[in-house]
């Protein structure tokens, strides 16, 4: 069986698409970083992938509130064909900035398979500034995501200036009773943050930290897994290993690496 | 006829950005706030219809979710408004990326008198808020008067329909450009020119430029181009490339230096030479992994089969002391390019920072332009926007507080690059041209940007004038020249490639031009940012993001199409040649044509009076000082002192881990927030290699003399990077010298042959160091000059000068990521152990500082001992014998053990008799003394053996061991406990100067 086609888009100032690229090979996949303006022209056509990654970066220079001028421009040259790559059975993953653009496309959250509405958005962080640091993530077992399946919680690192989830109390109610809530930011323990900073570390609402459309295919997330693509990633991996060597734990740190997401998604179309 | 088109926050949603104001303002001012809501401001300079204007509107600027947006003024409540704008000619990010986002909505081009403005516009609440209050605002916290210009209204003042009124920031020089020719009948005559065009033209240079410009055959040459008496541009291109700057005149000077003392003397011809240079050729005879070093923008180094790494490091203290933001970012996103024009181009995969400025709550009578505590405010943001929008990890830095940066603050940014050891089958590394080769200019546009700073500065603002010497380096544009460049280097489009930086195409063309020898440039091709600049302008513009490319001309189409691709403006502006000559024309017209190789010959050596009197001879004794009965009390302070507490809210504004790299991040140990010593990353993800990177400062050493101070910096690059699994076979370095003024002068500088004396120290140091460590110099940069006249309390100005500074950087490849060793403490029961001698070596120590002493006996560095301790070490870290491993730096053994055991959350109980010693008699010495060469390890037990093994005659002793609680215990010489606290407690002292800061 062929591989699974990864499309992961770059240029404008994005800058994850190395690592992520990296990560989807890793899952199996098989990625292709693919300039913005290669798809407008025609020049590469999402038609022939089954995944399409927004990733994380700065794009425009996130001037205008991020992911707005990446979501305009999309919209207005691709609007079309991302929606129907959706209803055709693509998986889309946001990543921050990515994630940023699914909202401002109206790709996410998607209810009902309407596409085009923008209902939900991501804001300064409350703590005023860029932020890097690593988050604990509670995973939504009744999540239809296809990229969180099986999965319990995740460590990852989250970096971002603009990343609170916001949204009207009507949606945000729809969204928590469709499952489409995907990942909460969480206490080390996977208890939720109840918007405690910094394991909350933006102040989204219902720590949200990553929604899902209703198919679960379309699935936008801030934190980064694809950061997250090798065991030396973790910021503890080096007391973990100290443990491990000593026999009281496991070499690694008690959570899968952000690489299992993709995992899960090649998985949807192979297995 | 412009539109202004007002967005903010919907008023039920938080505004963190004001709140950050709010904060600032009663933190910094004590001025108390109600509330304070932004308004981003965009003002389209454009005709455009109600329908186009409504899509701009709700298509593009205003969110449905959380905005509400109007071409009317916003009815947001405020008891002040301030308004906040750019001055003419600033780089308005912003405002090019809505200019972008509108074109690709609407489907129409902006015409070139058409443009989108961005300011913003602050709504303060609260009742009291006075005008002078609301001013000091406007002008302390919220705009810079170099960059910006601001207006204030009251609730009497605001017109609800006018608003802030319209000020379009529109750069219009009604000016033909013109090509002046200079006089040089006389010495005289091109020196009073040099100062009337602020050339900084060195006297002694006059004589040679005037003789060549006088020779007879120049002038027949010259006549048959049209030219006779030099012109401005040539006479520019000549002082920018002799510049301090350019040229490194003060290091390749000859220095006459004088020991007091002993009246003995001594000549070094040559800093850069004999210091730098000869060491490095040298020890690349044996270190085979040296690819490139000396020539290039960056040098290079092998990493692994496939792939090089490269490094340089620079400062922008000038610039930064002005207007930091702005000075900071263009620091950081220039640095970037240096990587980007090595070799055949490289990929930046990581940058670093080192911030010196005096102390954040200074309040003394100095005046300097920035309060530092706004200074570190900007330099911060500044290199977290360009490091962060570059997608480059910032993975390492440091921050030094010291009332000597506040005449002129330190901003070191560092940039590492990785390339393919192959680029279509020739070494990455390596770069050519050959007539006939096309000069393409590649990036964003010149304009009057950065022509040298101190002109500009001289001109009265008026509404239209450019504020061209502060830049705004734009690293969204850079971001997308980047991507595109190595793309067409993988196509084997790039010939060679260099960027522009200082000196602008003066520099980047002559420059290159050298490899095919010659070039021809038709100036009018370069497109310029507005109409009405000069020749010269054009040629010395230092307008940011450009690189300048040699592309043979049958890849022009291709590597044109690339470029297109990806959004990046490309030019050929000419053409390399084989003539010997620099050869300019403006619309057919030649306006500059020399001779390559006048810059490279007869211009007389700078010289310098250097008089070094020693410590003792100045003065400087050890303090009468009795130990301390309470060692708990002053460990306490000590961890809390601004150079040594914990600076947490900078690391993280920083993305340290994009590129997915990261392997020893910025802040390590059980809750992620104690420094490490170094970073690595994995640049190459499909190998197991790691680049292990740390800097550093210690500019108090200098106090007693700057020779000791260059060796402890070098010794703790070397050991913040052996202790997470760095080794000796591979340790590059990068020196940054910044340095007062060395050129003595009866009123202006008395102490200036003193302070040549310590250059020459320094960089003997440096070479002694280099030699015995085995370290190669792959780059390194000097900034002379580091003083600042500030006004005082009565009207008088002081001159205040920095401590003379070098940081520098170490770098190493680990060969499997997996053997890179924490410093954080990690299971308890592990023994403690102390590596190295502990000296009486307290001399400029933190210690000393904080009781107000300078000290005299500094550490000294000796490789011969310390050698055969770090080889031990690599051993033991290679052999997974160490749980912990740390450096012990500024403060001493006593602060770098609480670190380890905060980092661990662990405690700790330490026998100070066990500590390796050689003269240090007291508590109080071996806990605070700042001896160099020495570690701090923790081991399991089971690996006692071992560990000892490899230190067998080496300075070693277990110390003590790891607690389960989080008790630290430091039993004194006499057996009873002389320190006890908590660890945790420990911890909240060192995070709590700056812990509210985010």
């Amino acid at each position: 069986m062929s591989r699974v086609r990864v499309l992961v888009l770059t240029g404008y100032g994005l800058n994850c698409d190395h690592e992520t690229a990296y990560a989807f090979t890793l899952a199996g996949g098989d990625a292709e970083r693919v300039h913005i303006n290669d798809l407008i022209d025609g020049s590469v056509s999402i038609g022939t992938y089954q995944i399409l990654a927004f990733v994380g970066g700065f794009s425009w220079g996130d001037d205008h509130g991020a992911g707005v001028i990446q979501a305009v421009r999309m919209g207005t040259h691709l609007g079309d064909a991302l929606i129907e790559f959706i209803e055709k059975g693509g998986v889309v993953i946001g990543i921050c900035n990515g994630f940023q653009t699914l909202v401002n496309l109206g790709l996410l959250p998607g209810f009902g398979h309407d596409y085009r509405s923008r209902l939900v958005a991501l804001v300064g962080n409350d703590c005023g500034n860029f932020r890097d640091d690593w988050v604990t993530l509670k995973v939504n077992p009744r999540s239809p995501c296809v990229f969180t399946r099986d999965l319990n919680c995740l460590e990852l690192p989250v970096r971002h200036g603009e990343g609170k989830f916001y949204a009207e109390p009507g949606t945000l109610v729809r969204l928590i009773e469709n499952e489409q809530v995907v990942l909460r930011y969480a206490l080390s323990d996977g208890s939720p943050a109840q918007g405690r900073f910094p394991e909350n570390p933006n102040g989204s609402l219902e720590d949200i930290a990553g929604v899902c459309d209703a198919t679960g295919r379309v699935f936008g997330l801030m934190p980064h897994p694809e950061a997250y693509n090798h065991p030396g990633n973790h910021p503890q991996w080096t007391y973990f290993k100290e443990l491990g060597k000593r026999k009281r734990a496991p070499l690694h740190p008690p959570f899968p690496m952000g690489t299992a997401l993709f995992k899960n998604a090649v998985d949807f179309f192979t297995r | 006829m412009p539109h202004r088109l007002e967005i903010a926050l919907r008023s039920d949603l938080r505004d963190p950005e004001g709140e950050t104001i709010g904060k600032k303002a009663r933190d910094y001012f004590g001025i108390r706030l109600d509330s304070v809501r932004v308004v981003h401001v965009l003002t389209l300079d454009a005709d455009l219809s109600k329908k186009q204007l409504d899509r701009i509107k709700d298509e593009i600027f205003t969110n449905p979710v959380t905005q509400v947006a109007s071409y009317r003024p916003l009815p947001i409540p405020f008891d002040w408004v301030i308004w906040v704008g750019y001055r003419p000619g600033v780089r308005d990010n912003p405002g090019s990326t809505a200019v972008e986002a509108i074109e690709d909505v609407l489907g129409q081009v902006f015409k070139a008198e058409q443009s989108v403005y961005t300011s913003k516009r602050y709504c303060l609440s609260g009742p009291r808020l006075t005008r002078p209050e609301a001013e000091r605002i406007a002008a302390e916290l919220l705009a810079n008067d170099i960059i910006q210009q601001w207006k204030l209204f009251s609730r009497e003042t605001w017109d609800e329909e006018i608003g802030i009124g319209w000020i379009l920031p529109k750069v219009v020089l009604d000016h033909e450009p013109t090509v002046t020719i200079i006089p040089i009948d006389s010495d005289a005559a091109l020196e009073a020119i040099s100062r009337k065009r602020n050339l900084a033209l060195n006297p002694k240079d006059i004589p040679i430029i005037r003789a060549y410009f006088l020779s007879a055959q120049v002038r027949a040459e010259r006549a048959a181009k049209g030219l006779s008496d030099p012109t401005d541009v040539e006479i520019e291109y000549i002082s920018q490339a002799r510049s301090d700057h350019c040229n490194h005149n003060t290091f390749r000077g000859l220095f006459r230096y004088t020991d007091l003392s002993t009246g003995k003397k001594e000549v070094v011809d040559n800093l850069f030479k004999t210091c730098i240079e000869a060491p490095t050729l040298s020890l690349m005879q044996k270190k085979p992994w040296v690819k490139s070093v000396l020539w290039d923008n960056a040098g290079v180094g092998r990493f692994n089969d496939k792939f090089h790494y490269v490094i340089t490091g620079e400062t922008h203290n000038s610039p930064s002391n002005m207007e930091a933001y702005g000075g900071a970012l263009t620091g950081i996103v220039g640095i970037y390019r240096d990587p980007m024009g090595t070799g055949k181009g490289s990929k930046l995969i990581m940058g670093s920072y080192g911030y010196c400025v005096g102390h954040r709550d200074y309040n003394g009578d100095l005046r300097p332009r920035l309060h530092p505590r706004r200074l570190l405010d900007g330099v911060i943001e500044g290199v977290r926007d360009g490091g962060n929008k570059s997608g480059i990890p910032t993975p390492f830095g440091q921050v030094f507080f010291h009332p000597g940066y506040m005449g002129k603050c330190l901003v070191f940014v560092t940039a590492l690059g990785l390339m393919p050891r192959e680029v279509h089958g020739t070494p990455g590394e390596k770069k050519t041209i050959t007539p006939g080769d096309l000069v393409i200019m590649c990036g964003g546009r010149v304009g009057k940007d950065g022509i040298h700073g101190v002109t500009a500065s001289s001109e009265s603002f008026s509404e239209h004038t450019p504020a061209g010497h502060v830049q705004i380096g734009d690293p969204y544009t850079q971001k997308k020249m980047h991507d595109f460049l190595l793309e067409a280097r993988d196509a084997g489009l790039i010939r060679f490639i260099t960027d522009n930086g200082g000196g602008g195409l003066s520099s980047s063309v002559g420059e290159s031009a050298r490899f095919s020898g010659g070039c021809k440039i038709e100036l009018e091709k370069v497109p310029l940012k507005y109409a009405g600049l000069d020749q010269w302008e054009i040629w010395v513009s230092e307008s940011q993001e450009r690189m300048t490319v040699a592309v043979r001309p049958e890849d022009l189409e291709r590597f044109l199409a690339l470029s297109r691709k990806h959004a990046v403006e490309s030019t050929v502006i000419g053409r390399y040649t084989d003539t010997g000559k620099l050869h300019i024309t403006y619309e057919d017209k030649t306006c500059a044509y020399v001779d390559l190789d006048l810059l490279t010959s007869g211009f007389p050596q700078w010289t310098f009076d250097a008089e070094w009197i020693p410590p003792r001879h100045r003065g400087l004794v050890e303090p009468v000082l009795k130990e301390p009965g309470n060692l708990s009390a002053l460990l306490f302070d000590l961890v809390a002192r601004p150079n040594i507490c914990s600076k947490e809210w900078i690391a993280r504004q920083y993305d340290h881990e994009v590129q997915g790299t990261s392997i020893l991040k910025p802040l390590v140990g059980r809750e992620r927030d104690v420094p490490g010593d170094a970073a690595v990353i994995r640049p190459d993800l499909e190998s197991r290699e790691g680049l292990a990177f740390a800097q550093a400062l210690l500019p108090t050493y200098s106090q007693i003399d700057a020779h000791a101070m260059t060796a402890c910096v070098i010794d703790e690059a070397v050991r913040r990077v052996l202790a997470v699994g760095g080794t000796l076979d591979h340790m590059g370095g990068v020196d940054n010298f910044c340095w007062p003024d060395i050129r003595y002068h009866p009123l202006e500088n008395p102490d200036g042959k003193f302070k040549a004396a310590q250059l020459v120290r320094s960089c003997k140091a440096l070479k002694e160091m280099c030699l015995a460590f085995e370290i190669p110099l792959l780059s390194g940069k000097d900034s002379m000059y580091v003083d600042g006249h500030l006004a005082g309390r009565y009207g008088e100005t002081h001159k205040v000068s920095a401590l003379e500074t070098l940081q520098f950087s170490a770098t190493s490849v680990i060969d499997d990521v997996d053997k890179c060793v924490t410093m954080d403490a990690k299971v308890p029961g592990d023994l403690v152990y102390a590596v190295g001698v502990t000296r009486d070596e307290l001399g400029a120590s933190e210690y000393y500082a904080h009781l107000g002493y300078i000290g005299l006996n500094v550490p000294r560095v000796t490789p011969r001992d310390l050698i055969p301790v770090y080889r031990a070490l690599e051993q033991t870290i290679s052999e997974g014998l160490a749980a912990s491993v740390h450096g012990i730096y500024r403060g001493g053994l006593g602060v770098h053990l609480a670190l380890c055991a905060m980092a661990g959350c662990l405690g700790m109980e330490i026998d100070l008799r066990k500590v390796p010693v050689d003269g240090a008699a007291r508590n109080d010495t071996i806990l605070f003394s700042e001896s160099a060469g020495r570690f701090i390890l923790t081991v399991d037990p089971g690996n006692r053996a071992a560990f000892e093994a490899h230190f067998g005659g080496l300075p070693h002793a277990c110390i003590g061991r790891i607690l389960p609680e989080t008790a630290f215990k430091v039993l004194g010489l006499d057996g009873r406990i002389r320190l006890e606290a908590d660890v945790l407690d420990l911890k909240a002292a060192w995070k709590r100067p700056f812990g509210g800061l985010i």
